[in-house]
């Protein structure tokens, strides 16, 4: 018995693990994130990566969203081959969180496309191409292949950026406009120097439902406001959604996790029944008069008891961490402005057309006299104004 | 009868003990040491991108391409040439000037002199420079009003093509590296060459 107390109480000192210093969560995306990424669990730096860097963006800190954006890019990049985690969270006995998080294509989509956005910002339409094809890719292994790459704005922009370095873009732009289920793009002018990217409303929850929470779902979608304008100097730019984010969310189908998850719960739900049946049988043979059936009908409690722990450890629940800053509806404007400072307007409109109320942004730009595109960021939970 | 099974019951205790104990963990909580690599060794971590040693293979056979050519070898002044960035048409976002730096660094410490390269980039620099020179504001060693910045004889510069597929079977990509040489003078094309490199990579099913 002693030696019994004893290992009790080397395992619990055992298992005492160096924390690290306590942080008062301040509800600050920025401040808490930046504490998660250095002291939090590693699987999940993306997912703090994310957060952080587009309430940056929203705030005008763009070479700190850089920053956050490359290293998750950097992570989400190099998922080949074996990985310990993920390893760990297909077993029985791990919850699908225990992975590193890289999030779910529409996410790992998006983070692609603020990066794009920031290296256009920097003067590289190509690497923006590049980002937004890498979008793209994360979006092409849906369960139903219509859904497949299917976002309607980074397909536009890739042509359109094309068509701006002189090349032909007109496929792209082709496939974006017969994708469009919301707005069919227009023909923005090749010539256009301000391209103002606006998004709004808030982007898609994830869930889990199912008998053990093993399926992943995601709701959302009610936003109050379904478009917007940008107004300068008498132009008026119509920011229209073209991408609906909860749409890419629940178009992807079923994943490959989804199957590993569902053999959980069949494991879960088959040893939680055996164990239950067996505790009955075992219980029921124990109260006969018979000494060796007593015996029998103990060892089988004892079994049943064993892999009722088993069900008990057995965790189909599915992984519902989201970067949960996303927006709803991605939109797109390009301007041509004349050289000189200009005062972007951006009102968020409901499905009246009315203006909502506090939602107003305002951005000061200052268009160059080279030949330089102003790339402009503005969400409707941006801080502003800013002056870029 | 009732020791065996108080006996029982408590390995069966230590055995629940022992697997509440085993928790997920930290991976590597020491850290893993730096590891220096050379840049044309691939690493332990991997993608099917642009990685330095596709950077470091592509640029010295670019290189080794471009001192081989009559124009540069038996050239009997040595021609000047300009950077003009890479397009890059691949998914894959990258530093353009890069691929260039390497070209130009390798070509500047291996031709002893046969190529001289334009520090385009500097330019502003460069003319402030000169205009404090035509202003007297700084010494000068030459006359600074003669204009004494070279043009180039040929520019430099290069393209970044790909091909992505995506099936159930993994990621490839295929990424074709070419590079010219151009002659301003007359646009022609006086060296071409280009490398191809492909990946293929499939993800853990947890993450797909």
């Amino acid at each position: 018995m002693a030696w019994l107390v004893c290992l009790a109480a080397a395992f619990a000192l055992g298992c005492a693990s160096n924390k690290p210093p306590a942080h008062q969560l301040t509800g600050d995306v920025i401040t808490d994130g930046e504490y998660a990424i250095e002291h939090g669990p590693e699987k999940d730096r993306v997912l703090w990566h994310y957060r952080v860097a587009l309430a940056a963006m929203r705030r005008g800190q763009f070479d700190l969203a850089k920053q956050h954006l490359d290293s998750a890019i950097a992570r989400i990049s190099n998922i080949y081959g074996k990985d310990e985690s993920a390893r760990k969270a297909r077993g029985y006995f791990a919850a699908e969180a225990k992975k590193t998080f890289i999030g779910e294509p529409y996410e790992r989509a998006m983070a692609y496309f603020y990066r794009g956005i920031l290296y256009w910002r920097d003067g590289e339409p190509d690497n923006m191409r590049a980002c937004l094809r890498s979008a793209l890719l994360m979006d092409s292994d849906t369960e139903d292949k219509t859904y497949s790459g299917d976002y309607v704005l980074f397909d536009y922009l890739d042509g359109y950026i094309t068509e701006r370095l002189h090349g032909d873009g007109a496929d792209a732009i082709k496939r974006a406009q017969a994708e469009a289920r919301m707005w069919r793009p227009p023909d923005f002018p090749l010539a256009a120097n301000v391209m103002v990217f606006v998004d709004y409303g808030p982007g898609p929850h994830k869930y889990a439902t199912g008998q053990y929470a093993e399926e992943l779902r995601f709701r959302g979608g009610k936003s109050p406001v379904v478009s917007a304008r940008v107004t300068t100097a008498g132009i008026v730019g119509k920011a229209v959604p073209y991408d609906d984010l909860l749409f890419q969310a629940t178009t992807r189908g079923g994943r490959a996790m989804d199957h590993v998850l569902g053999n959980k719960a069949v494991f879960k739900r088959t040893t939680d029944t055996a164990g239950t049946a067996a505790i009955i049988a075992g219980a029921v043979t124990a109260t006969s008069g018979n000494r060796n059936a007593q015996m029998a009908g103990l060892a089988l409690v004892g079994a049943g008891l064993i892999t009722k722990m088993f069900s008990s450890a057995a965790t189909p629940q599915a992984d519902v961490r989201m970067w949960d800053n996303l927006p709803l509806y991605l939109s797109f404007v390009a301007l041509e402005l004349p050289p000189g400072p200009h005062t972007l307007t951006i009102e968020f409109l409901d499905a009246q057309e009315r203006v909502v109320s506090n939602f107003t942004r305002v951005v000061q730009v200052t268009v160059p006299e080279v030949p330089q595109d102003t790339v402009v960021y503005v969400s409707d939970t941006s801080i502003t104004p800013q002056t870029l | 009868m009732k020791m065996k099974i108080l006996s029982a019951s408590l390995n069966l205790a230590a055995v629940a003990f022992l697997v509440g104990c085993a928790s997920s963990g930290v991976k590597n909580p020491s850290g893993v040491p730096v590891t220096e690599m050379k840049a044309d060794e691939r690493g332990f971590v991997a993608g099917t991108g642009v990685e330095s040693q596709d950077l470091v293979a592509v640029t010295e056979k670019m290189a080794r391409g471009i001192l081989s050519i009559q124009q540069i070898s038996a050239a009997t002044t040595p021609p000047r040439v300009a950077l003009d960035p890479v397009i890059n048409e691949t998914r894959f976002p990258i530093n353009k000037d890069i691929f260039l730096t390497r070209i130009r660094t390798q070509l500047n410490s291996k031709s002893q002199g046969k190529v001289i390269f334009l520090a385009r980039e500097r330019m502003s620099t460069l003319e402030k420079e000169r205009e404090l020179k035509r202003t007297g504001q700084v010494t000068s060693t030459t006359d600074p009003t003669v204009q004494e910045f070279k043009g180039a004889d040929y520019f430099l510069t290069g393209k970044l093509q790909g091909i992505t597929t995506k099936t159930k079977e993994g990621t490839s990509d295929y990424v074709l590296y070419s590079f010219q040489l151009i002659d301003v003078r007359t646009s022609e094309i006086i060296w071409e060459d280009s490398a191809e490199i492909k990946k293929q990579g499939l993800e853990d099913a947890a993450y797909r």
